[in-house]
């Protein structure tokens, strides 16, 4: 699903991704975790093309991310699913149109989008929150809905950046299961976080960065 | 289809969410278009009265007292069939004592001293008023004069061409004050859709991820620049309108006889607001929303 070969990233002169070379399978749950300014943000910005490797070759779901043109680039983020830590919902659109949204820029019927979204609400427990506006939900359910939106589309690939960076104990462990059921249904998962707690005794793979270089790759 | 309904949609209430700074273009464009119409307006009124006061001016062509009737209509025939001259108007020696006599009382003592009929025959030709320019016409008489039954050619030469450059300067104002009107519209839309961009650039972003394509993006912008544009010009048009019919039913009341000689409401002045506020606030939101990057 991933294949990174040897990527380096700079910022200024000065590396923040130093040679970094690793694969993750397709269907995998993968923890990426080092200390502040490890290069996890950025590791993952390279992954869903926000940045470009200044060395080295990443694929992508079959794509080799260095020779695609910048118009094809909404086609693959469209398999594509992002949470990050803040959220980033609309806050000017309810619940309902933020999950939507992420099918209306695929231009999907408003019918099968209405199915889709309220299907996926009810499934998490939020929606007698559809018409809410974000600013009305707590953080986990925030947090929640992002997580729709980021996978209403079916994407192949869901990446997650601290996605309980702003959230208490109890939020963020229904936030892990909710990527787990994810991963579950056949989504590959990866997920960077500073929190040890959340991949402790997981089983499941954990890359760790130091300074830009991969320090460890392990089982958690 | 569905989408650019849903954009459409998100125009609207992108629009009503930045309602004060909207309206505020919008009064702005407004504004500059309804300078923009008065002056075609005035133009267009410039340009009537100049077309009334040019169908009264012709060359008068007076004549050699020994024409014979035949050579009469021959020339006669010669002017008329002169593309630039639209009318052909005899008049013989006694038509034209008669009016002199009409305009001096005939009584008046001025006409007692002549024995003989002292006015020439003459022609009245009124012209087309694409000739009225003074080079051309000035031409034109010169080659009339060079006819033998010709005596001399009059016309108003000093008064067509100060009508003329009249007519000109208004042209001129026209034309530059409609570019600076056109330029201002295009960019008064242009910094707030840039600001409106701005403020969603968060927005923008999170759009980009979703896999939003540039039209997806943009279109919001320029149809929100449309809007602007045309209530811009709608409300612009709307207090020409009434300003001019007020100040026209002004003018009348001072000034009957100008009556024929203002125009309606033109169809022109009708659509060239809304369209103009249109297109320039398009052309403002496509720079301001730029080249979208990935
Ligand atoms: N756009 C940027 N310009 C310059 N430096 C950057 C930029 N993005 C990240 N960095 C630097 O790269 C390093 C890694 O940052 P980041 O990937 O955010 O780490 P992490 O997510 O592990 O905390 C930090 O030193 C950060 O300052
Ligand atoms: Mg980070």
């Amino acid at each position: 699903m991933i294949q990174l070969s040897n990527v380096s990233k700079y910022f200024d002169n000065e590396y923040v991704l130093k040679d970094i070379t690793f694969l993750i399978d397709k269907g995998a749950l993968v923890y990426i975790t080092g200390p502040s300014g490890a290069g996890k943000t950025t590791l993952l910005r390279l992954i869903y093309m926000a940045e470009r490797p200044d060395e080295g070759n990443i694929i992508v779901a079959g794509w080799d991310i260095g020779k695609l043109s910048r118009n094809s680039i909404p086609f693959l983020r469209r398999s594509i699913g992002v949470v990050f830590q803040d959220f980033r919902l609309l806050q000017n659109i309810t619940i309902f149109d933020n999950v939507a949204l992420a099918l209306r820029v695929q231009g999907g019927r408003p019918k099968d989008i209405k199915e889709t979204v309220s299907g996926l609400l009810s499934d998490i427990g939020l929606k007698y929150k559809a018409n809410d506006f974000p600013q009305h939900l707590s953080g986990g359910q925030q947090q929640m809905a992002a997580i729709a939106r980021a996978v209403v589309s079916k994407p192949m690939l869901l990446i997650a950046d601290e996605p309980t960076g702003n959230l208490d104990p109890d939020a963020s462990a229904n936030i892990m299961k909710l990527f787990r059921e994810i991963n579950l249904r056949g989504t590959t998962v990866v997920i960077a976080t500073h929190h040890r707690e959340l991949f402790r005794d997981t089983g499941k793979r954990v890359i760790y960065l130091e300074n830009g270089r991969i320090g460890k790759d392990t089982i958690g | 289809m569905r989408t650019l309904y849903y954009l459409f949609q998100t125009a609207v209430k992108n629009f009503w969410h930045e309602k004060l700074i909207n309206a505020l273009t919008v009064l702005t464009v407004a504004l500059g278009l309804m300078i923009l119409g008065a002056f075609t307006l005035i133009t267009l009124n410039m340009d009537l009265s100049l077309r009334q006061w040019a169908k009264g001016f012709g060359l008068i062509v007076y004549l050699k007292d020994n024409m014979t009737l035949e050579d009469v209509e021959l020339l006669k025939e010669y002017f008329k069939k002169d593309k630039d001259i639209i009318e052909v108007n005899y008049i013989s020696k006694d038509e034209a004592l008669k009016e002199l006599k009409q305009t001096l009382g005939a009584a008046n003592p001025i006409l007692g001293g002549f024995e003989e009929n002292p006015l020439p025959s003459s022609f009245e030709l009124r012209l087309e008023r694409r000739a009225l320019e003074p080079l051309r016409i000035k031409q034109k008489a010169e080659h009339i004069r060079q006819i033998a039954w010709v005596e001399d050619v009059q016309y108003g030469e000093k008064w067509l061409s100060s009508l003329n450059s009249l007519s000109k300067g208004i042209n001129v104002i026209a034309i530059i004050l409609g570019s600076v009107i056109f330029i201002a519209t295009a960019f008064v839309t242009y910094s707030t859709i840039k600001i409106l961009f701005y403020r969603r650039a968060e927005e923008i972003e999170t759009l980009k991820l979703l896999g939003a394509t540039r039209s997806f993006i943009m279109l919001p912008f320029l149809i929100e620049g449309l809007f602007i544009g045309i209530l811009g010009g709608i409300i612009g048009l709307f207090t020409l309108q009434g300003i001019y019919m007020f100040a026209t039913s002004k003018i009348i009341e001072f000034l009957p006889s100008i009556k024929g000689a203002t125009t309606s409401f033109p169809f022109t002045a009708y659509l060239l607001p809304p369209f103009t506020g249109a297109l320039m606030s398009l052309i403002g939101s496509i720079f301001a929303v730029g080249r979208i990057r990935y």
